[in-house]
């Protein structure tokens, strides 16, 4: 029987009872003993933050820490962490990284990048991203148990629908891979594209899981089953597209400039969208005057849909001549074009003649 | 001096903003990928798996096995007042007949770590320190503590080292020594 007490660290904690407005959260943190099933709760042994050993010795199958947090009203958990520990169970870290800095240390100098505890981090459904997985304490030895020697690397999707992921049942995730590591160190990835499937793949919306499980092990009397020793996910969003309406290509504008609508949908948490105008033929590169209501900024954690009009559009448009408005969206990926859902540019050039021409005849008769 | 630069450079923001005609150097403009160019990168983005160099694991997926179920679903909860608190199943040990409401979830309690639940409620919550193979069902409870405990009218919550703990059914047979009669 093992004795030894190990070390476990919790990370990301909120208070332990915290209160965010009118919403009452508690958090517990749960031992569970394995094999033998017994639960412990530690919840008071650390403080809101920080690191202690546990005080419940630890047998020969180890034990899994669960964190939780409880919404009050509705009543409503979620499991924050998880992390198993045993006899002879590798330690492993994942730290995954995207091109938007939300929810990454960027005060951390290292080599591999560090993420803010209790943050997930997302991308967009047509951005590639980064996977540092690190492995600790593998053994080698031909006598060594093989629960010592390799670990899994599970990649998993699921797909939020038309939703953003409140409350999602994550066994319900599909499996994509599943690899054996067994060298000690960190292992970086480079995946060019979420691995969630659809019609439309710029409309992805969803979440990738990268984890690291221990293999099962055959001790006597029983198998412990495989336990996970890290797991991160990530959001993925869909890529922006926008339309203008109430004018048509080619348009010619006499008068007063006619209403416009201009919509966005799925607009990326904190980038803006805007409409810019400027005088001439649609021209790639070319910055023009920002039509004033006409844009918008996210600045929520998950995708948004506006449908705005804008106003004062006569004092942009001043001379004859061609004229064409255009979407951008500027945000954690640069500043792009948007498209439109059928995948055209979201423009529109037009032409705006404002001079009177009369045609007229001036007769003497002598 | 200084005012008439920053007059002109003003000036020709102005320009620019009104008549669009002004072409900024600094400000990079992407074209997002078209519907084809997605198709395509998904395509290569299949073909370079980064993991194809690891071994391919075999067997069912680990992630659906041995994981958190539910923390309410495995907790009883302990309500008094505004307050509740959450216990491992198995952690309460007795429950005087009249405390069965105090069992169930009331609306709108405000959740508390254990310690600060039971400080409050002393009075009718009483704890049994059992040790860890006491928790694991391989040494019953002492004789003299069941005892102080049929005395007890107090919810009894069995804890190790303080905190609350699930306490499996005894596995080993209890040597039932006779008991001396005293005169």
């Amino acid at each position: 029987m093992n004795t030894k007490s190990l070390r476990w660290i919790l990370l990301g904690v909120l208070s332990s009872s915290g209160a965010y407005g009118q919403v009452t959260y508690a958090n517990y943190i749960r031992q569970w003993q394995l094999p033998s099933g017994v639960v412990w709760d530690a919840t008071d042994t650390v403080a809101s933050a920080g690191s202690q050993l546990s005080n419940l010795a630890i047998n020969p199958g180890g034990a899994r820490f669960d964190l939780w947090t409880v919404r009050s009203a509705p009543l409503t958990e979620y499991l924050l962490d998880s992390s198993y520990v045993g006899t002879y169970v590798p330690i492993s870290q994942i730290v995954i990284d995207t091109e938007d800095p939300f929810g990454k240390d960027l005060t951390a100098t290292g080599p591999t990048p560090v993420n803010i505890p209790g943050r997930l981090r997302r991308t967009r459904a047509d951005r590639s991203f980064t996977v540092y997985v690190t492995v600790s304490g593998l053994l080698s030895g031909a006598t060594d148990p093989v629960a010592a020697k390799t670990v899994s690397f599970l990649r998993h999707t699921q797909s939020y629908g038309s939703g953003v992921g409140v409350g999602i049942d994550r066994t319900q995730a599909t499996l994509l891979t599943q690899s054996t590591i067994g060298t000690n160190g960190t292992q970086i990835l480079n995946y060019a594209l979420t691995g969630l499937t659809g019609s439309n793949l710029k409309k992805l919306r969803g979440e990738d899981r990268f984890s690291v499980f221990s293999i099962a092990d055959p001790i006597s009397p029983t198998t412990l089953p495989a336990a996970q020793l890290a797991s991160q996910y990530m959001q993925v969003w869909p890529v922006t597209d926008g339309s203008i309406s109430g004018i048509t290509s080619n348009q010619i504008v006499r008068f007063a400039m006619p209403a416009l609508t201009i919509s966005y949908n799925d607009i990326y948490p904190t980038s803006e969208v805007y409409a810019q105008a400027y005088k001439g033929e649609r021209v790639a590169g070319r910055i023009g005057a920002r039509i004033e209501g006409g844009g918008k900024i996210n600045t929520g954690s998950s995708p948004t849909t506006e449908v705005l009009t804008p106003t004062k559009l006569d004092p942009i448009f001043t001379s004859d001549g061609r004229w064409t408005i255009e979407l951008l969206t500027t945000g954690p990926f640069g500043t792009e074009y948007l498209r439109t859902a059928s995948d055209q540019l979201a423009f529109v050039t037009f032409t705006v003649d404002r001079t009177i021409e009369v045609n007229s005849t001036v007769t003497t008769v002598e | 001096m200084k005012n008439k630069k920053y007059f002109i450079v003003l000036g020709l923001l102005v320009l620019t903003n009104l008549s669009g005609e002004l072409k900024a150097e600094s400000l990079v403009i992407k074209e997002s990928l078209s519907d084809e160019q997605m198709i395509l990168a998904r395509r290569q983005a299949d073909a370079q798996d980064p993991t194809r160099h690891l071994a391919v694991a075999k067997g069912e997926d680990p992630s659906v096995v041995n994981r958190p179920k539910s923390l309410l679903g495995e907790s009883d909860i302990i309500c008094f007042g505004r307050f509740a608190a959450l216990v491992p199943k198995r952690a309460i040990l007795q429950i005087p007949k009249d405390f069965g409401e105090r069992l169930k979830m009331q609306p709108n309690v405000i959740l508390q770590s254990w310690s600060d639940f039971y400080a409050a409620n002393r009075g009718w919550i009483t704890t049994v320190e059992v040790s860890r193979i006491q928790a694991e069902g391989n040494d019953p409870i002492a004789e003299e503590v069941k005892v102080q405990m049929s005395k007890c009218s107090n919810l009894i919550v069995a804890t190790y080292l303080g905190g609350p703990i699930s306490v499996l059914p005894l596995k080993v047979p209890v040597n039932k020594a006779p008991i001396k009669k005293t005169p």
